[in-house]
């Protein structure tokens, strides 16, 4: 059984970080991944907020990290964790590709999170044809198209500042007003291709004979004045669900899915934290998935240092 | 071998062995990971398998003609015969099954 003094689960921003301060407090790190290193960072084409970064390409901000955390020694897998167990001082870490079962003194969940969908009727149906859940993946193929996002925070802001560069004309259905920061959302609306409608709840993906042709929208508040946009492709921004689903069965987890950790990032499972967007906190952001990753990596030291003095 | 598309060479490309082709854009972060990972990957199967890139933007006719819808895809070729094929970012061991179920 392979044995290490950290396990760190999800190499996005947190998890790297967690893993980098790990190695450089002497642990012995792991770091499984269940797709590729930078987790979310992947999925954005410019950073703009990251310290000390500028204007950084999310992809490359993440094989910076990545590589950094290789050159001191991090250990990397590519692994899809589906269970973990606490035993006594001892972890055990489960995962879908083969059998094997890892051992680990602590571990670090920075599983990060997926976005969430609206499962209104047609969603199904169009999902991954005409409904997306990333621009930058998918927005290639609305070249001189109508697209719709649904949305008004971070995500949809920033995306549809991304997709009204290539899409004929972009409409933004959102249930409150555009919620970004106020620089960003300025810029969005001056767009001359660009088109919002606060305060309309999406009801249903409309198609014809298999094809997708809109969207029906009605007023949050009151469920009339029922409008149908036709458009060629829907983009989905309405807020993330945690990946801890396979955390179920522990007793860590609060409202949302979300893991409850103190300001040490630690979960009610001695041993085990959280770090970065998994974790319940108001911003989710590059930033505070490293500085999460870092506090969670130093306790788990502190926490190894305590066991270790504990067995002499 | 990984190399970037030369437009005239790439039907006889494709035509023998085991072929991977990377359909990326430039201005796509997911694409970028992928790059990196398909370097990695050439390290220990380059001599089993070539590795063709090709941009989206600059080959329209390409991406018509093997009707991909957004970037990146990987098509995995044998014998210039479509064997497999996945749109989006993918873990690097499903790639390494990809190539492997060609050669
Ligand atoms: C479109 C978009 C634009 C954004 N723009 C910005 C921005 O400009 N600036 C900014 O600061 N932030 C931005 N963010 C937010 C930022 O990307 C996230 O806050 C940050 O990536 C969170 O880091 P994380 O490490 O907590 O989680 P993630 O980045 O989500 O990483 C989690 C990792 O865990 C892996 N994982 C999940 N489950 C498992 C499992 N069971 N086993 C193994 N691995 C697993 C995932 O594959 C993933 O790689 C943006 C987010 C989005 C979606």
């Amino acid at each position: 059984m392979r044995k290490y003094d950290l396990v760190v689960i999800g190499a996005g921003p947190a998890g790297m970080t967690a893993a980098i301060y790990g190695v450089r407090a002497n642990l012995k790190v792991l770091m499984l991944e269940k797709l590729a290193p930078g987790g979310q960072m992947i999925n954005t084409n410019e950073i703009e907020n990251y310290p000390g970064a500028g204007k950084v390409n999310g992809s490359e901000l993440a094989l910076q990290m990545f590589e950094h955390a290789q050159e001191l020694g991090v250990e990397f897998d590519y692994k899809t964790v589906t269970k973990i167990e606490s035993i006594e001082d001892s972890k055990r870490i489960y995962t879908e590709e083969d059998d094997e079962v890892i051992e680990a003194l602590t571990i670090i969940v920075a599983t990060g999170t997926r976005p969430r969908t609206l499962n209104i009727p047609g969603e199904e149906e169009f999902k991954g044809s005409a409904i997306s859940w990333c621009a930058i993946c998918d927005g290639a193929k609305y070249r001189d198209k109508d697209v719709v996002v649904i949305g008004g925070g971070n995500s949809a802001v920033d995306e549809g500042t991304y997709l009204a560069t290539i899409a004929k004309s972009l409409t933004i259905i959102t249930d409150l007003e555009l919620t970004a920061d106020p620089v960003s959302c300025d810029y969005l609306r001056s767009l001359p291709n660009v088109n919002v409608f606060p305060y309309k709840r999406v009801v249903e993906f409309v198609g014809k004979g298999g094809e997708f042709t809109g969207i029906k929208f009605v007023d949050k508040e009151t469920g009339e004045n029922e409008q149908v946009i036709e458009c060629d492709g829907v983009f989905e921004y309405i807020g993330a669900i945690p990946y801890t689903d396979f955390l179920e069965k522990t007793t860590i987890l609060g409202s949302g899915g979300f893991l409850e950790v103190n300001e040490r990032m630690e979960t009610t499972i001695p041993g085990v934290f959280g770090a970065g967007d998994c974790n319940s906190k108001h911003l989710r952001q590059v930033v505070t998935a490293t500085a999460d990753g870092a506090i969670a990596a130093q306790e788990a030291s502190a926490y190894i240092k305590a066991l270790r003095r504990k067995e002499v | 071998m990984l190399k970037e598309l030369v437009k005239e060479e790439f039907t006889q490309d494709i035509a023998k062995g085991a072929v991977l082709v990377d359909f990326y854009s430039s201005t796509c972060s997911p694409c970028k990971m992928l790059a990196f990972i398909l370097k990695d990957i050439e390290k220990t199967l380059g001599d089993q398998v070539t590795i063709i890139k090709v941009n989206f933007e600059e080959n329209p006719d390409l991406i018509e003609e093997h009707k991909v819808e957004g970037y990146p895809t990987l098509v995995m070729f044998k014998d210039g015969e479509e064997l497999s094929r996945k749109s989006g970012l993918q873990q690097k061991p499903v790639i390494i099954k990809m190539i492997e179920e060609a050669l």
